[in-house]
């Protein structure tokens, strides 16, 4: 039986690099013909978040991510252990909690959850401007981000970046 | 002096920053609660028609974006003149209370809980959400999950869509529901009213029940004696939805309530040279600096405040634990603001007892949900209160109804003077001789914790690492210490 697979673009929309999470599930969304996979976008972390990740086997988060440490436009792939357990950032709300210990608590109350979890991210500079544009960096990215969900949904992940 | 960072926040959103400076000591001279501001939404704005804003600005922040789908929506319709039907407004409110209730169990269960519930002093792995279920027991966690899910069901009935309602338009709304919709929702709020309830005796027999924790609420640490904002119905009772803004003083004496289109001659914004946020103050009493009193333009805008501005809630329940609530904690008005969690659950039983209300209002299955605009549009003012505080939108239009000018002031702005004054206060009283301890810490972020602060709302990128770090610097400035910690 195929993994029910939700494909999920995070960020701010209207805030400029922000919103690539978005941008690039909206280009992936033409090619999912596959019914276990599924396409969404969502401005929220922390127990919301995980309520919308119930219910699926396999779960592909893209998001925006600034480590200081890349160029802008660098894209990368993550497993959910991967990343530190903060209380920040797109995966969590700082008015609740993380995305890590959200599914802990859906878990603890029996709810579905995937049991794969990846998350591509696009390293950005600046997201504190309203802008329903992309910088020319993150529009650049915005093909080879596709390429690597494109890839992750096809032969599972390969880690670029590792 | 020394300097003391706590960058960032935990369990707070966006990328704020408190820096406390120490003198010679190794006393708090004095202390900054520093957050950036999200450029050019008013830019972004002009230039579009004013009805897209309540879609618009419910993308500002992913926390409520219902309050500002809602004050969004009033404001239009002041831009337009219309007054939606009577219909049109219990629905919208309806929706909100729901809100309000999925958020305020969200507040007390992850944020408020891990302090009042795990401890304030307990190791920092166990002060989450995880931690609060394993003490309260592991049918809570089921609970809380369950009361967030009926209310996103009810702003998805009525607002269209999960978390981003979409129907709300200037004169009403796009659509009404069926009886069935109606039923569902009774009896989803029914349930919510029970929650409510076993909420308020969670907090009761934990918190009430443990003297430090009583201690910790009415001492002096957390108080401070401020104006208290809130809207009220026509009996002066607490709403979220609708009303005028009432002001009362820190010795309880109403000194007046606005209406939405007089908030500018209440209201009026100071500048600091140290952040790009302005300080709101009331304009009447003035500005005397960060500092509490009758002669302190500094107000605050939490449910705290809301029950002080007020003379009582409409619905029975809720007015029962008010009343035991203040006679509690010695009189009207309350200033410990730690009391605000307490407020926060008697507003969570007065939404869910609101929800029953107006679910089973005769006209809310009334297919008349609008009024479709007819007068030339100018200029409006929308209030509504936010769970974090009260949050006007202001709108200029020309006369085809494109947007010329937006003024916002969102729930924590208000609050901006008071949080600096809590952390302070805190600091002062918990950090001497440049001693600090995690624990400490955690105390001072309580300060304004309680006032559960937005600022960033969802925009912040997904970040390499968010530590809790204290640099502490010597006299001269060198830093001498930097301890981090990760949550």
């Amino acid at each position: 039986m195929p993994k029910r697979t939700l494909i999920l673009g995070l960020g701010n929309p209207i805030l400029g690099d922000d919103g690539i999470g978005w941008r690039v599930v909206e280009m992936v969304q033409p090619f999912l013909t596959d019914a276990a996979l599924e396409a969404d976008c969502l401005a929220v972390g922390g127990l919301s978040l995980m309520e919308r990740l119930t219910g699926y086997d396999r779960a592909v988060l893209v998001d925006a991510i600034k480590t200081g440490k890349q160029p802008a436009g660098s894209v990368s792939v993550f497993t959910l252990s991967d990343l530190p357990d903060l209380q920040a950032g797109h995966l969590s709300s700082a008015h609740d909690t993380s995305l890590q210990k959200a599914l802990q608590v859906g878990r603890l109350s029996g709810a579905h959850l995937p049991e794969e979890i990846f998350i591509v991210t696009v390293e950005v500079r600046q997201v504190c401007d309203f802008s329903e544009q992309l910088s020319p960096e993150l529009q650049t990215a915005l093909p080879l981000a596709v390429r690597q969900v494109m890839e992750i949904l096809r032969q599972g992940v390969d880690f670029p970046n590792s | 002096m020394q300097r003391i960072s706590i960058d960032p926040i935990t369990r707070l959103e966006g990328h704020g920053k408190i820096e406390i400076f120490l003198d010679e000591e190794g006393e708090v001279a004095n202390t900054y609660f520093q957050i950036p501001e999200l450029r050019g939404f008013e830019r972004f704005c002009v230039g579009r028609p004013v009805e897209e804003m309540p879609l618009l600005t419910n993308r500002i922040c992913g926390v409520c974006p219902e309050a500002h789908h809602m004050a969004a929506a009033k404001a239009a319709d002041a831009v337009y003149h219309v007054d939606p039907p009577r219909p049109a407004k219990l629905l919208r409110e309806l929706l909100y209370s729901a809100f309000f209730f999925a958020d305020h169990t969200t507040h007390f269960y992850a944020l408020a809980g891990p302090d009042f519930i795990v401890g304030p002093d307990a190791p920092v792995a166990e002060r989450n959400i995880l931690g609060v279920i394993h003490k309260v027991g592991l049918e809570t966690g089921g609970k809380v999950i369950q009361a967030r899910k009926f209310g996103h069901l009810v702003v998805e009935m009525i607002g269209g869509r999960k978390v981003h309602p979409c129907t709300s338009v200037p004169g009403g709304l796009t659509k009404g529901i069926t009886e069935e919709q109606r039923q569902q929702i009774e009896q989803m709020g029914r349930w919510a009213i029970e929650f409510a309830r076993f909420s308020l005796q969670a907090f009761n027999d934990i918190v009430l029940g443990n003297q430090a924790y009583v201690d910790l609420i009415l001492g002096d640490l957390y108080t401070h004696q401020t104006y208290s904002i809130g809207l009220v119905n026509e009996k002066n009772q607490v709403n979220f939805y609708d009303g005028k803004v009432s002001v009362v003083a820190p010795d309880g004496e109403r000194i007046g309530k606005y209406a939405p289109n007089e908030y500018m001659d209440w209201i009026a914004e100071r500048v600091e040279p140290w952040t790009y946020l302005k300080f709101p103050y009331l304009k009447k009493i003035g500005w005397k600096g960060f500092v509490d009193g009758k002669d302190s333009g500094v107000y605050m805008a939490t449910p705290l405040s809301r029950l002080n501005a007020a003379d009582g809630m409409s619905t029975p329940l809720a007015q029962e634990e008010y009343e035991r609530f203040y006679s509690t904690l010695g009189g009207k008005p309350v200033h410990q603001r730690l009391a605000i969690h307490w407020a926060r659950l008697i507003e969570l039983l007065y939404a869910a007892e609101r929800w029953v209300e107006l679910a089973t209002d005769p006209e809310i299955t009334s297919d008349h949900v609008r009024i479709v605009p007819s007068e030339k549009p100018t200029e409006g003012v929308g209030i509504v209160e936010a769970p974090r505080g009260t949050l006007t939108h202001h709108y200029w239009t020309d006369e085809r109804g494109i947007l010329t000018k937006v003024n916002l002031i969102v729930g924590t702005t208000n609050n901006y003077a008071a949080i600096q004054m809590s952390t302070r206060k805190a600091a002062q009283s918990l950090i001497h001789r440049g001693q600090v301890t995690e624990g400490l810490l955690n105390r001072i972020e309580m300060a304004f914790r309680a006032y559960d602060p937005c600022f960033g709302c969802a925009t912040h990128t997904l970040p390499g690492q968010m530590p809790l770090e204290v640099t502490i610097r010597d006299a001269r400035g060198e830093m001498i210490e930097t301890i981090r910690q990760f949550c």
